[in-house]
Formats: C-alpha cells, structure tokens, sequence
C-alpha cells in the first residue's frame, strides 16, 4: 500500500484534470440515465395521447440529453487519459532519477531487461490505477445516489432494490472476485519481466552464444518464456472475461427484478404504469456503470504490484546529503588514502586493506600489480563511487565524504577499465565530455589520438559494437582530454593499442596533463621510469611504492615482474 | 493488414463458434427487447394481472441469462484466439533474432527490439480480443434486428437502412489515420526502450561526466514523446466515438420522432409495436458504434503488426553453411575480402593455414585484426574470394560441425547472468562435468579466486551478480576454450588487463592447448608474437607482411619499428 501511496502523490500533481473527469464523468453518467429515463417515459406519454407540442418538447430534450451526454463522455475520457499518461510519464521519470544515484551497485541486483521491464510495462499497467481504479468508484456513487434519490421520488421499493444493486455489484460481487484474484496477476507482471530480461540478455551476448552455438537452446528456452508469459495473460484475460459477464448478468438480474417488481406494484395499483418503462430504462442504465467494477479488484491487484516491483528497487536509499563542499575547479589536487579499507557488499574478504597512498598535487603515479589486485577498486574509491569501510580519503586535504560527489566527477578525467558509448554519433559520444564543445575542438581530440579517420557524423552502435578495440579506447581517452579537468585517473587505458600508437598517444596524455595530478593503472613497466611514484599492489594491499629506480634497487616485487618483462622481451 | 486476418481464419473452429454465438447473441437480444415490450405494455395499457405476465417474466430471466453466458464465451474465445496468435508471432521473432547474422544483431537498438518483442506483440491482442468479435457480431446482430424492425414497423427500419452507412464510413475515414499514428506510437516507445537501456547501461559513464542529469532530460522527452503520440491517437478514438455518439442519438431521435408521431398524431401502430422499435433501435446503433471502437483497436493492433512484419521481413543475407563434416582442417584465406555496410573493408586477404599451426596477427588497432578473426570464424561470408576448409569452401560445411571444432575468445567476452560454472560451460559440449569445468578454470589460471569464494563455483557473475575485476573477466571467458578442446582456437587479445605474471601461468596451458590444435592469436605483446610460426601483419584492412618473427625483422621496416617500440621506452 505504502507504494501505492507513492503513485498517488504524484497523481496530485494532476489534480485539475482528476476533478474534470470526476465531474464529466458524473456528468456523463447523469445525463445518460437521463436520457434514457426520459425515452422510456416519452414513448409510455405518447400512448396515453398527449398534445403534440409535449411529444416535440420532450424530443428535443431528448435530443439535449444526447448531446451532453456525448460531450461529457469525451471530456471525461480525454481528461482523464491526459491525467494518467502524464502521471506516467512522471513515474518513468521519478524511477529513472531514483536509480540513478543506485548506479553502478544496482547492477550487482537487477538485470537490466528487468528494470527495462519494470520501465515500460509495470508503469504501463500503472494506467489502470487512475482510469480503473482511483477515480471511477466515486463518479459511480454519486451517480447511483442521484439516480437513487430521483426514483425515490416514484417508488421507494424501486429505489430500495437499486440500492441493493449498487451494493451487490459495486462491492459485493469485486469483493468476492477479490478473494478469488490471488496470484495469477502477480505472475504475469513476472513473466514479462522474465522474457524482457532473457531477450535482452540474448542481445547482449548475442556474439558470445552464437560462437557457442546456444542460439538454439537460448531461442527455445525464450520460446518457453515467452509462452508463459501469454499463458498468463489468457488466464488474466478469461478471468476478467468472466467476472465481467458474472456482474453484468447481475445487474440484468436487478433490472430484471426492477421490472418484476415494477410490474406487481403496478398491477397491484401502486405504481402508476406511465413510470414502469422508465423505471426498467433506469435500472438498465444506470448499472452499465457498476459492471467494469468487477475488474475493480484485478485492477487494484495489479497496480499494488506493479508499484511495488517499481519501488521495492529504488526505495529508502535517497541521495546521501550534506556534502556540498566544491574542490578547486582550476587546480590539480592531491590525494591521500590513509588506512583504508574495503569489502565489497556480500564479500567475506576484504577487497582493499590498509590502504596507504600519498599523491601529491601534480605529480605521476602508475599503480601496478596482479590482476584481481584491488587497482580499479582503489580508483573508484578516489572517485567516491563506494565508501571506504575504514580510513580516510582525502582530497585536497579535504575528507571526501564532505565533498560533493558531482563536483569530484566533474575534476577528473575518467577513463575506466570498460568505457560505454551510446547510439549515435562520435559527436555525441563526444560531446558528453563538457558543455559547448565545438567540433574544432572533437576534431582536435580525435586528431590527437589517432583517430582523424572518423568524421564526427561517423555512426557509433550500441556500447560502441561498430569500433575496435582499441578505437573504443582512443575514444575514451579523447573524451577524458576534452573535457580538460586537472586531475586524471586511468585505468589500463591503452591495454588494446599497439605499442607504435600507444606511444604517440601518451606523448599526448603526457603533455596535455603536464601540470595535472595523474594516475595511471599498467600492465606495462616499460616506461614507468618518468613517474614521479610507482605504487605496486597485491591481494588488496600497497606491498611496495617509490620510484622507478628506488623499487628496482630494492629487488622486491617489482624488481621480479621488470626481469620477467625483460625475459620475455628478449 | 492481411496477415491478422489470415491468422484470425485459421482459427476455423473458434471463428466459427463467434459466428454462432453472435447468431445466438442478435436472438437474444431481440427476445429480450421483446419480453420487455410486452410485460410493460401488459401492465400499463393492456392491464393483465401479475399471474398473466409471470412466463413472460420468467422467458426474460431465460434470455437475459443465455446473453451472460454468451458474452462469456464470446470474450473466452476472443482471449484465446489472441494468444495463439501472439504465441505464434513470439515465436517468429525469436526464430529471426536468433538467426540474424551478428552483424545486424550488432546494429540498432537493444531496448527498441525488446519493444518489438514485448509492447508491440501485446498490441496485437485486440485485433483477436476486440475487433474480430466485434466485426463477426456487428455483421449478423444489426441485421437480424433490422430485419425485425422491418416486419414490425418498415418506416423505422427505413431510416436505420439510410442513416447506419454513414457510421462506418466515418470510421473508417478515422481509423485510416490511426494506423500511421499507432505505428508513430510503438515507434516512440521504442526510443524510450532504447534510450532508457542505452542510458542504464552507460549509467556510470554519464555520471563521471556530470551527465546523469541532462540525460534524465533526454529520457523525460523520450517519456513525454510517448505519451504525446498515445494521446493523439487517443485524442482521435474519442473525438470518434464523440462522432459516432451524435451520428447514433441523431438516428435514434428520427426513429423516435417518427413512431411517436404515427402514435400519437396518426395512431397508425400499436404502442407495443413504437416501444418494441424504440427498444431495438439503441442496440442497433450500439452494436454499430462499438464495432467504431474496436476498427479504432484493431488498426492500432494493424500498427502494431507492421512493426513485427517489419522486423520479421527484414531481409538479410545470412552466412552460408552446408552440411559436410569438419576433419581437423587445414584454413585457406583465397584473395578473401570483407566489408562492413559501406565502410571499413579487408581487402585480398591470402594465408595459408595448416593443421596445428600457430599463428599470430598483428596491426595498428583499427587495422582490422578482429574482423578476420570474425571472418575466419565464419561469423562472416567473404564478400569475394573464398575461405577454404580442407581444401572446400567453408560455406558447404555444417554450421555446428564447424562451430564444435572451433573455439574463438572474443575480444569482449560476455558474461551471462548466471554461476560462474554456468559460464565456463556454455564454452564446452552439452552436459559437461563439475571436474571439467575445474581443470578448465584452473588452466585459465582463475580457479584460486573461484574457491576463495564463498560459493565458488556457485557463485553468480554477470548482470545481478558479483563484479569481477576485468582480468578475472578475460579468464573466465579463457576457461570456456579449455573446457572444450578445439582444434582450431581464435583468440583475440586473451591476455588484455592481465599482468605479467598472470599471463605466464596462462602460457603453459595455452602452449597445451596448441599442441593439437590450430591457434590464430590477435596480439600485442612481443612475446606471444615472436613463438608464432606465422604472423601476419595487418595495415588499413591488407596483409602488408607475413612469415615468421625473424623473417619480418628483416623484411618489414614497420614490424620493426612496432617491435622496437615494445622492448624500447614508451613513456
Ligand atoms: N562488484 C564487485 N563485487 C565483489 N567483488 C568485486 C567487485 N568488483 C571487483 N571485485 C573483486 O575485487 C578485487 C579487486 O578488483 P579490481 O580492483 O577490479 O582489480 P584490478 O586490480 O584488476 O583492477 C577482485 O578480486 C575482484 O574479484
Ligand atoms: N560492425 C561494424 N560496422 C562497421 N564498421 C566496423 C564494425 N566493426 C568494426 N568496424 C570498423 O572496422 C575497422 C577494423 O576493426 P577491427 O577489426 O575491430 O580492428 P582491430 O584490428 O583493432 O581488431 C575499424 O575501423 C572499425 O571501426
Ligand atoms: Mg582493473
Ligand atoms: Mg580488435
């Protein structure tokens, strides 16, 4: 319920339109039973032989009736789909903002078709909630409390019996359907998730399985995915089916009962006949309203759950607050880690520990060391994108946890182990980096890593699928220069570039960060002698630092990994 | 579109049954009308007793349950036929995406195809759901009431004969339009797919680079794009029904106008008779006017189904393959050329590839080092030349006897959601043991990690699994070719985000592995180049040098300057 609560304080937002359609919708519904009430007692006067000037007046009531009826069915309908898809589209938006600062530990939770899923369809079926749910109960009682109140006026045993209706098939019958709702909707909103997961999946690793040869397997177990998920749905679909028919027989049952009932009070003298016809029109009517309450409950069902599954991810954890110190924008800082340590979420081992690092503002650190060793992790926790366990970090001589997370990211040039690019074009992936970037300026970027053979209208596919390995790499780095922040951490960001470009590319890096703070994570030893500090890691400790020519003349790790670099370059 | 239709009238068994049931639904709601009619004008102008009216009573009761019933198993049907529907195009879909040739699956968006695969099937429901019953119903029922309104009262039946036409001439003038827009529509929602995946996917991406926010713009208009297609074509079924409502009451009035004046003016019918018409004629033009609402969803499901065809009719050329078994081949590159949609291209590639051999391939990157792995791999088809296995075309072998003999480590493995077991299989022949898999991970030298885990083997990597640093990535991915053993083995760059150290251990298993097997490794480092029997050396799409390390020492200036350059300083 609590994330049902969610959905209908942003449904406040829309409040204008809820009150039109609650008003055209009663409008509607009123002037319907209206007009049907005056039909049936129109044709019963004319039988009586009135004057002609009331047949003509009361037909151009009539006409009125229809008129207003037609009109107030449209704005009903027209303000209320404009409420709920603007209330939709809010919610993808809401979902969108509130997963963001979940990234990038989400994905260690959810798959990414599942929160496709959960996007698209669980706030699609969301509509439900406003057009089913939320507003129609009301429209429907106060128009059966009109109509009521109107037929009390010609036989309160009609009224009476109307009444029951109202109860019977506005509460008792959905209620009933309730109980017998269980699970069957839960589970298709879980289907769908599933095949939206699987075939994204099967996009994903489309290469991977086709060179595997599991297409086949992966095309039949989606096949069955898939026929789960219908299957549901014809469950859900008969279902509805069937209490739709069960209450509207119900109603005709009361109608039915009208009739009766009107016809014994009127033979018995009580009811003048001239009201029976009209009466019957009446009950008719007037329960077209009550039978979508059957699929009152189904509808009710659905959106709790479908909100659940949207908020059950994003919920509790808001933006962590209070930190809005800003680093200086047009220096390089410098970084400390003093004791740190950390485990990622699940993990019994600690993934960095006792951490000591001292990067002095402008100065050249390489970390090497084994794959595994904790290198990435050391980075993105400079980045403050997981919080240390233990320890301090310090930037600029200030604790990151009192710096702005944005105003980190917005100082540093990234170039991660795995960098992504969106579908489009080079500009646009390029233009990511800052804002007002002229193509003179992408030009340049490109230029300076090699990769002026591209024009920035070249298409990029989805993660760059269309660029090498090394392209993708060059792309990234490009972005890294153009967005010209003073302090850089790359992580292997040359591991697929031939040693000849790989050269030329650095001599870029190099000069462009000159002034700038740098750390560089390498698999290559070659060439580290320039840097002002080596920091060599294992197993998630610092076992050795200093420079090039300090570590070799101490002969421990280092030492061992340059001998066999130098062994296998011979 | 004819396909819906088709698929509808396939289903004989249950389209027949609608045409039954509708026969049955139009008696129904005559008789009911008519029971209606005479208890009420009994009562009130023929003034018979309660007893008198009691069968009539109790015929309505009859009727009015038959009309449920029927409503039922009307709505069942169309439920069921819609599913086997959506059943069967899923099944396309699937069939297509799993045949397409890897480089339209590269191409286009992943969210956008999911879309295809998930809203825009749902959005062919109503075509079976909806519009077919309706369509079946609205071709019998306002006919038998006509056809009753003419005996009774021919004037009557006169006017609905004049003025029904213009109900589905309107509609169909208005759901000409709701086709585009329906189609518009998808389209939107599957940018908002795409974007949102493209967007999740890159999540941390945008967030180093101040992004997230603007792209939360993006996704707003992507998310609003959406809502503004939905609405016009909502916007165009109510102005509609809004027309259809006027069309009908107008009708209504004339028929009511008429009978009431041969009533009360010229007292030519019976009051049962005026009622009795009067009675009909809403149900008449409802069954006219509902059958404007479901045209309008099903030329939305019409839209829907041109999306699905098109994707389904999107003709590519998939890679030949023919039906001969693979011995332990010997590979010739024949002149073979290769190019990519109007852009990059390998040109004449010629080498020669004998069992067992151990080759390397080198290059600039971009120089297209990974595209003839692809090639050689059969992901592609040459567009000239040939690639010869044993002497034949690769293109008359089997698609599985190929892929069973090979085993190719791309340069970005996927890792599925799912056990690192799971993982390391999907390398290997069906079925293949927990010891295999562990003597696989040890090879790619990851099986310390592994057991240091708290479930190791177990453990889930992947989407909604634990994370793994980029070298443990590479040698799981590794793991898949030891479990298998291959006799031709593509690797592309195996040892990238290792180090040294771990590479070494590696080599050993990999030299195992060579022994009886075909290796072509793409490359970087000098080590792995310099054990290769032969390298070919890739510039800008062609083969600028070939033969073994010492030979393209002397041979080749570039390949010289590349090797200097690893042994020499690069910072
Ligand atoms: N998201 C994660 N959850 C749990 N463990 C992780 C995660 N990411 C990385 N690890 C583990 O942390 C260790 C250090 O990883 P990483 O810093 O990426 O290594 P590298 O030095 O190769 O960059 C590895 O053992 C890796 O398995
Ligand atoms: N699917 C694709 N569509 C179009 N161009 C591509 C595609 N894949 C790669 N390319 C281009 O082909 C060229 C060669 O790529 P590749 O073979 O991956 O190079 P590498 O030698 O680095 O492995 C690159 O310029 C790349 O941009
Ligand atoms: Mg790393
Ligand atoms: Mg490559």
């Amino acid at each position: 319920m609590k994330d049902v609560m969610v959905v209908i304080k942003l449904m406040m937002a829309e409040k204008r339109d809820i009150l039109y359609s609650i008003l055209f919708g009663v409008l509607a519904g009123l002037t319907s039973v209206g007009l049907f009430a005056m039909s049936g007692y129109m044709i019963s006067k004319s039988a009586l032989a009135p004057p002609l000037y009331i047949i003509t007046i009361m037909t151009a009531t009539l006409k009125m009736f229809g008129v207003a009826k037609s009109i107030s069915r449209y704005a009903e309908r027209y303000f209320s789909h404009r409420a709920t898809f603007t209330i939709l589209s809010n919610l993808r938006v809401s979902f969108y903002e509130k997963l963001v600062p979940l990234a990038p530990g989400i994905f260690q939770k959810y798959r990414s078709g599942d929160l496709l899923a959960r996007i698209v369809g669980d706030v699609e079926s969301l509509q439900n909630f406003f057009l089913r749910v939320f507003y129609p109960p009301i429209v429907l009682v106060i128009v059966f409390l009109s109509t009521i109140f109107f037929t009390t006026y010609y036989s309160i045993y009609v009224a009476l019996t109307l009444f029951a209706g109202l109860i019977l098939t506005g509460f008792i019958v959905p209620a009933l359907f309730a109980l017998r709702q269980g699970k069957i909707d839960s589970q298709v909103r879980e289907e769908r998730g599933a095949l939206s997961t699987d075939v994204t999946e099967l996009l994903y690793g489309f290469r991977d399985l086709k060179i595997y040869q599991k297409l086949d397997g992966k095309e039949k177990q989606l096949g069955k995915s898939a026929d789960l998920y219908v299957d549901g749905q014809e469950r859900e679909g008969i279902h509805a089916v069937f209490n739709q028919s069960v209450n509207a027989l119900v109603a005709l049952m009361i109608s039915w009962f009208v009739l009766a009932l009107g016809a014994y009070l009127v033979t018995e003298g009580e009811l003048a006949g001239l009201f029976l016809a009209m009466l019957v029109m009446i009950s008719l009517t007037v329960f077209e309203n009550a039978t979508p309450m059957a699929l009152f409950p189904a509808h009710l069902e659905e959106s709790r759950h479908a909100a659940a599954r949207l908020f059950s991810i994003v919920e509790g954890k808001s933006e962590e607050e209070g930190s809005s110190d800003q680093l200086s924008k047009e220096k390089a800082y410098s970084m400390e880690m003093d004791g740190v340590s950390y485990t990622f979420l699940g993990e019994k081992r600690l993934t960095l520990e006792n951490i000591q690092l001292n990067i002095v503002a402008g100065s050249k650190t390489a970390i090497v060391g084994p794959s595994g060793s904790g290198k990435s992790t050391v980075l993105q926790l400079l980045l403050n994108m997981y919080l240390a366990d233990q320890g301090d970090i310090r930037l600029d001589g200030s604790p990151i946890d009192s710096l702005a997370q944005e105003s980190i990211w917005e100082r540093t040039n990234v170039v991660l182990q795995e960098n992504h690019f969106f579908f489009g074009t080079i500009r646009e992936n390029l233009m990511i980096a800052k804002d007002g970037l002229t193509d003179q300026e992408m030009e340049t970027a490109l230029l300076n890593v090699r990769l002026d053979s591209f024009s920035l209208e070249d298409p990029v596919f989805e993660k760059g699928e269309n660029l090498s390995g090394g392209e993708k790499q060059r792309m990234a780095i490009a972005r890294a220069m153009l967005k010209g922040a003073h302090v850089w951490l790359l992580d292997e960001p040359t591991s697929s570039i031939d040693a000849v470009t790989e050269k030329q590319i650095y001599d870029q890096l190099f000069e462009a960060a000159k002034d700038d703070t740098l750390i560089l994570v390498s698999h290559r030893l070659t060439g580290l002698e320039t840097m002002d500090q080596i920091i060599v890691m294992e197993k998630g400790s610092v076992i050795e630092s200093g420079t090039f020519d300090e570590l070799m003349n101490k002969k421990g790790y280092f030492y061992e990994m340059k001998q066999i670099e130098k062994s296998v370059l011979l | 579109m004819d396909m819906l239709r088709k698929w509808a009238f396939e289903q004989r068994a249950m389209t027949a049954f609608l045409f039954v049931s509708s026969v049955l639904t139009g008696a129904m709601m005559i008789g009911q009308a008519y029971f209606f009619v005479t208890i009420v004008d009994g009562v009130f102008l023929k003034e018979q007793s309660f007893e008198d009216i009691k069968p009539l009573l109790w015929g309505l009761l009859a009727v009015m349950l038959l009309r449920a019933v029927l409503s039922y198993l009307n709505g069942r049907t169309g439920v069921k036929m819609a599913s086997n529907v959506k059943r069967k195009v899923r099944r396309m879909l699937l069939e297509k995406m799993t045949r397409n040739p890897i480089q339209s699956a590269l191409a286009g968006q992943s969210g956008g195809k999911v879309s295809v695969m998930m809203d825009a099937v749902d959005e062919i429901d109503s075509y079976y759901s909806k519009y077919i019953p309706q369509v079946i119903q609205t071709s019998i029922v306002p006919l038998m009431i006509l056809a009753v309104v003419l005996y009774e009262h021919v004037y009557s039946g006169l006017i609905m004969i004049i003025t029904a036409p213009f109900i589905p001439l309107f509609f169909i003038i208005v759901g000409m339009k709701t086709k585009a827009k329906s189609e518009e529509q998808l389209d939107k929602l599957a940018a908002f797919s795409g974007r949102f995946l493209d967007t999740l996917q890159g999540l941390t991406t945008l967030k180093l680079f101040g992004r997230a926010a603007k792209q939360r713009d993006l996704i707003e208009q992507s998310s609003l794009d959406f809502r503004d297609a939905t609405m016009t074509i909502l916007k165009i079924a109510f102005v509609s029904t809004l027309m259809l409502e006027f069309i009908s009451t107008l009708s209504i009035g004339l028929i009511a106008l008429e009978v009431g004046l041969r009533l009360v003016v010229f007292e030519s019918i019976a009051f049962s008779t005026a009622f009795f018409v009067l009675v009909l004629a809403p149900e008449f033009y409802l069954s006219l006017k509902e059958l404007g609402s479901a045209f309008h969803t099903g030329r939305g499901s019409m839209g829907a189904a041109k999306k699905v065809m098109d994707e389904l009719e999107e003709t590519e050329q998939p890679v030949k393959w023919g039906t001969a078994e693979v011995s332990i081949p010997s590979i010739e590159l024949r002149n073979a050329s290769f190019q990519y949609r109007d852009g990059f291209s390998l040109k004449n590639i010629k080498a020669t590839i004998p069992p067992n051999a151990q080759m390397a391939i080198v290059g600039q990157t971009g120089s297209g080092k990974t595209t003839l792995l692809h090639l050689i791999a059969g992901l592609f088809d040459p567009s000239e030349g040939d690639v010869l296995v044993n002497g034949r075309p690769r293109s008359d072998y089997s698609e599985t006897a190929w892929f069973d003999q090979l085993s190719y480590i791309s340069q970005h493995p996927y890792l599925f959601s799912g056990t690192i077991a799971d993982n390391i299989a999907i390398g290997g022949a069906k079925g293949a043991s927990r010891a295999d898999i562990e003597m696989a991970a040890k090879k790619a030298g990851i099986s310390d990690l592994i057991k240091s885990l708290e479930n190791g083997y177990d453990t889930p990597i992947g989407e909604a699994g634990r994370g793994l640093s980029g070298g443990e990535k590479q040698r799981i991915a590794l793991a898949r070719a030891f479990l298998k053993q291959p006799s031709i083995i593509l690797f592309d760059e195996p040892t990238t985000g290792l180090d040294l150290k771990t590479e070494r251990i590696l080599q050993q298993s990999m030299a195992e592995l060579a022994k009886h097997s075909t290796v072509i490794t793409v490359a970087h480092r000098l080590h792995t180049i310099k054990n290769a029997d032969q390298i070919l050396f890739l510039k800008k799409g062609e083969i600028v040098a070939s033969g073994p390390h010492t030979e393209l020492m002397k041979t080749s200036m570039e390949y010289r300057e590349m090797v200097l350059q690893q042994g020499g300083t690069v910072i």
